[in-house]
Parts: structure tokens; C-alpha cells; sequence
């Protein structure tokens, strides 16, 4: 239906997206998620040639729109686009908004054309507001009726660019609700959104963009509940990061332990998970640089993930040396530290690949 | 008392009815009805044209209009009538009215090319791009969302510049014309009592002033069922 072919899009010295390769095929509902400035927009606004692409190709049912002798008008007639911002037509009346295109571009009679449009506006429940003026009309009802006039040129697919974004909470529920209307009767749309439920609810395939381009994709579960690669697990988990190394033994501990209070400060972590965190991470410092005392060099890597939608910590800690695990009593050692940890984590877990041990540690 | 109504009765027919005064009043009114109104229309093509160049993608046409219209603007309008009777047609038989609606058509056209200007980018462009999605071509998009919009922005601003012209064709006499100002002016010379005439020359303004606003509202009104 619609694919992209190496498609680059840079402004100026800025690149927005690189070797973009998309296919939509018929009847799918493909949302695109991903971090603000990742340039979900432009990918639409290219796609619909209202950016011309650097390279690449837009295939619409196998013709390459960026042809020069394509007429693009013609084209986008089957192209539908609902913007953020709605952007009706604002001098002239909800139903006059609908009509206007069939009559003055399909040269459709007056009066199919505006009981089409009434069709349209019963099916987003709007009949009563045919003669108002956009302005008179909420933004949930300002952009039903925009998708009410994208239908009404009959589009073969609608691309939908956070539609959501500009309205407040106790209205997207009634815009959300048509998407999945139309969605269930087989229209084909792509949809840039940050409601990540109504994503996984509506959409037969996730597109993730970051890292200028689709950084990941695949159907609705796969995406959120089996992330595989790190920026999108990250953005589906909502994990907030802090990444610390050290390297020499006489490493600053009161200034490393303020960094990390700073940070769970930062996103709210409870003061207890707090304590817990720094407990942890002295506990595993000391005992590792005295477990690898006979090496030379001290080299210790940790990161801290928060995830906000699960309040939990994740502290993984890596250090180079010969296969270690503090956690593996050794007689006539003093361990309270490790039963500390052991006593505070979820769960936890050492293991050791390519000179590398790595701890896992749950909270 | 009576003295002063009499003196007030005979002021007024000194001034207005004997010798058929009012047909040379209204003669002065139709002059400048006539050039405000053709000054008016040319002046409004100029500026559409000043406009689109103003806006066009080429810098020498854009650079051009900026130039044009900085002099038209910057200048006094007077002065410009002047160039244009001394100067410009100075060896040529053309009728002083039609060098004065020249001047005026170029003074309000560059004013009127500005208002355009401003209002074609109030407008909100992203609902062209929305017409240009719906597969209106760049013109049809224009002539059916952008150009009645930005007529609506521009109306109130329009409906001043013609009130503004209307007032100063009050000039033209200083190139010889005779227009309700010159009229009014040339009665209370003859009758030294000019009074009446003055005043009658201000009413006259104002109506047509009023007439103005007048036309306008009604097209509002029309707009608004």
C-alpha cells in the first residue's frame, strides 16, 4: 500500500531519520512511538511529500510519488493527514469544512456531497454541531470533525499525527475512541502517538524511532512487553538512568554517594530505596576491591535503572577480573555485608562472561 | 432674537442657494467621489501587485516591490501629486483629475499592498497545508482557504485606508482641481461669510465617510447569516 525506500530527511546540517524502510501493508493500524524530536512528524510530513525527501523513494501502491512527473495533488486525495493542532478550515462552517474538498476537487454534486458529510458527522457523533463554526467547538470536537473531513475524501490510508497531543486528558478519550472505530473497520492509518495504551490496544505493528530512524519494530507485545534493545526499553519502561565507574581505589565515595542521592531525588525514589541503593553499592565496592586485591587496577562500572511505571530499582554492577562472586561464602570471611544485601534485594544474581563480572540486584 | 435667526436664514442662502450654489457644491463632490473611488480601485490593483511581488520567490522582484513601496509610502502624497503635474506631466495635455487619481492610485496602492501583506501571513498556513492534503492544488487552496480569510483579517484595516483616502483628495486643489474642498473654499471666499460653507463641506466628508462603514457593515452582515 505505502512503503518507504531509503528515505532521508536531513534540515540543514541536522538529520532527522536516515534509510527509513517502511511497508504498510492494506488494512493495518501501524503506530509509530518514540521520544519527542525523534521526528516521527516529519517521517509523515515526508511521506505525504510535504517535505521533499533528500533520498529515497514514497511507493503508494507500487508508483514512486517522488517522481517529478506525479501528480501530487492526485495523490494525496488517498492520502489522508490529521494533524495535532486540527487546523480546520476556520472561516467556514463544520459541515462546509467536510464538503469543501469532495465538491471543489471530486466535483461532487452539493447534495451527495453533504449527506456524505452528514454520514460522516453521525459517525463521529457531531451531527448537532453541522453548522457551528470550528471556533465554537471543543478540541476533541474540533478533531472529530478533522477526521470526519479527511474521510470524506474517501482515503485508502490516514496518517495521523499525534492526534492526541494538543487536547487535555478528558478529551482524548472520545478522539481515541473513533481511531479505534476505524481501526476495527479495516482503514488502513499510521498514528504517531505518546498514548502508549491505546497504541498497544489499536495497532497490529509498533514502529519505535530514535537514533534517527526505526530504531525497533514489531507487533503491539513484542514492543511493550518484550523490548529487545536498550533505548526502547528504556522508553516503554519509562527507566530513568545513572551510570557511575570508577577506576582507582582512592575513588571519592562521599561524592559518588551524593550523585546518586541527587538522582533518586531527581524521579522521587522513597528515601528507604535511597539508603538501600547506597547500602548496596558500598557494600559491593568493598568487598569487590578486597576480593580483587591482588589485581592491579580497579575497574568497576554500575548503572541504577528506575522504572517509574514499576517503582522498582534494578542496580547493575560490573567489575573486569577473574571470575568472583561475593556472594559464594568463603570460610573464615566476614560476609554480613552480602547478608545485608541479600536480606534487602527481590532478587539477585551473579554471573561472568568475557572477564566481566556482572551483578544484578532487584529492589 | 429674530435678528439672529434672520441673519443665520440669509447666511445660509447667501451661501448655498443663491446663484445655484449647491450644484457647484455637489459638482465638487463628484470630482472627489469620482477620484477617491478610481484611485481607490487602481490603487487596490497596484497593491495586489506590489503584494505578490512583495511575496514572490524571486529576490529582485521582492527587493523591487520593498523599494516601491518604501518611496510610496515614505513620501508625502501632495508632493507626489505635485511630481506628477509639475514634473512627470508637466508638457502634456492630460486633465489634472486623472494625474491626481495616478498619484492616489500609487500612494494607497502601496499602503494597500501592506495590509494584504500582513494580513496573507496572519493566516494560518498549516490550513493550506490541510487543503494541499485534501488534493486542492496550490492555487485552488488559496483562492478557497487562504485569500477569504486573509480578506476577513484585512477588511477593518481596508475600510481605514479608503476613509483616509477620502480625506486627503482634500489636496488635489493645490494642482488645480476643483473638488469639495476647493468648492466649499472658493464659496466662503465669495460670500465672506464661510461659515456655512465650511461646515457644510465637513457634513459632507463625514457622509460619505459614513457611507463607507455603511457598506461595509452591510457586507458583514450578509457574511455573518
Amino acid at each position: 500500500m505505502i512503503q518507504t525506500v531509503d528515505l532521508c530527511k536531513s534540515f540543514g546540517n541536522l538529520t532527522v531519520f536516515k534509510d527509513v524502510n517502511i511497508h504498510v501493508q492494506k488494512g493495518e493500524c501501524i503506530a509509530v512511538i518514540g521520544p519527542s524530536g525523534t521526528g516521527k512528524s516529519v517521517l509523515f510530513r515526508t511521506m505525504a511529500l510535504l517535505e521533499r525527501p533528500d533520498s529515497g523513494q514514497v511507493l503508494i501502491n507500487g508508483t514512486d510519488i517522488t517522481r517529478k512527473d506525479v501528480n501530487i495533488n492526485k495523490v494525496r486525495e488517498k492520502l489522508g493527514m490529521v494533524y495535532q493542532g486540527f487546523h480546520l478550515f476556520s472561516h467556514l462552517k463544520v459541515l462546509d469544512n467536510i464538503t469543501l474538498a469532495p465538491l471543489r476537487v471530486k466535483k461532487m454534486s452539493k447534495s451527495d456531497a453533504e449527506e456524505k458529510a452528514m454520514e460522516l458527522l453521525s459517525m463521529v457523533g457531531l451531527t448537532d454541531k453541522a453548522n457551528a463554526f470550528p471556533h465554537q467547538l471543543s478540541g476533541g470536537q474540533q478533531q472529530r470533525v478533522a477526521i470526519a473531513r479527511s474521510l470524506a475524501m474517501d482515503p485508502d490510508i490516514i496518517l495521523f499525527d499525534e492526534p492526541t497531543s494538543a487536547l487535555d486528558p478528558s478529551m482524548t478519550g472520545e478522539v481515541l475512541a473513533i481511531i479505534r472505530k476505524l481501526a476495527r473497520s479495516g482503514l488502513t492509518m499510521m498514528i504517531s502517538t505518546h498514548e502508549m495504551g491505546f497504541a498497544q490496544d489499536v495497532a497490529s505493528r509498533v514502529l519505535y524511532m530514535d537514533e534517527k530512524g526505526v530504531y525497533e519494530q514489531g507487533t503491539a507485545d513484542e514492543i511493550f512487553l518484550n523490548p529487545r534493545r536498550e533505548k526502547t526499553r528504556m522508553f516503554i519502561r519509562k527507566l530513568k538512568v545513572f551510570s557511575y565507574s570508577i577506576t582507582s581505589r582512592g575513588f571519592d565515595m562521599v561524592a559518588m554517594n551524593v550523585q546518586v542521592e541527587l538522582f533518586c531525588q531527581k524521579y522521587n525514589i522513597e528515601s528507604r530505596k535511597v539508603y538501600y541503593i547506597q547500602l548496596i553499592l558500598e557494600e559491593l565496592i568493598l568487598e569487590v576491591s578486597r576480593g580483587c586485591f591482588n589485581q592491579r587496577q580497579l575497574k568497576i562500572e554500575y548503572t541504577i535503572e528506575f522504572s517509574e511505571e514499576r517503582n522498582e530499582v534494578l542496580v547493575c554492577f560490573v567489575y573486569e577480573g577473574e571470575s568472583f562472586n561475593p556472594f559464594e561464602t568463603v570460610e573464615g570471611t566476614d560476609h554480613l555485608g552480602m547478608v545485608l544485601i541479600a536480606g534487602i534485594a527481590k532478587n539477585f544474581g551473579h554471573s561472568f562472561e568475557n572477564g566481566r563480572n556482572i551483578i544484578n540486584i532487584n529492589i | 432674537m429674530k435678528e439672529f435667526i434672520d441673519a443665520i436664514v440669509n447666511s445660509l442662502y447667501k451661501n448655498l442657494i443663491g446663484g445655484d450654489a449647491w450644484l457647484v457644491v455637489l459638482n465638487g463632490l463628484w470630482v472627489t467621489v469620482l477620484i477617491s473611488a478610481a484611485g481607490l480601485l487602481f490603487g487596490t490593483i497596484i497593491g495586489a501587485i506590489l503584494c505578490a511581488m512583495r511575496l514572490s520567490n524571486n529576490g529582485f522582484m521582492r527587493m523591487l516591490s520593498k523599494v516601491i513601496i518604501a518611496i510610496l509610502r515614505g513620501s508625502p502624497v501632495l508632493l507626489l501629486l505635485m511630481v506628477f503635474y509639475y514634473v512627470v506631466f508637466a508638457n502634456s495635455r492630460v486633465d489634472a483629475v486623472y494625474i491626481a487619481i495616478i498619484a492616489f492610485a500609487l500612494n494607497s496602492g502601496a499602503h494597500i499592498a501592506e495590509i494584504m501583506r500582513s494580513a496573507l501571513s496572519a493566516v494560518d498556513k498549516k490550513q493550506l497545508e490541510a487543503a494541499r492534503m485534501l488534493g486542492f492544488s496550490k492555487f485552488q487552496g488559496f483562492m478557497a482557504i487562504t485569500l477569504p480569510q486573509a480578506g476577513r483579517i484585512a477588511k477593518p484595516v481596508y475600510q481605514n485606508a479608503i476613509i483616509n483616502l477620502i480625506q486627503w483628495t482634500s489636496v488635489v486643489g493645490y494642482v488645480t482641481i476643483t473638488d469639495l474642498t476647493r468648492t466649499v473654499n472658493n464659496i466662503g471666499a465669495r460670500t465672506g461669510d464661510p461659515f456655512f460653507a465650511l461646515f457644510l463641506g465637513i457634513l459632507l466628508y463625514l457622509g460619505l465617510s459614513y457611507f463607507v462603514y455603511f457598506l461595509f457593515s452591510t457586507c458583514s452582515k450578509k457574511e455573518a447569516l
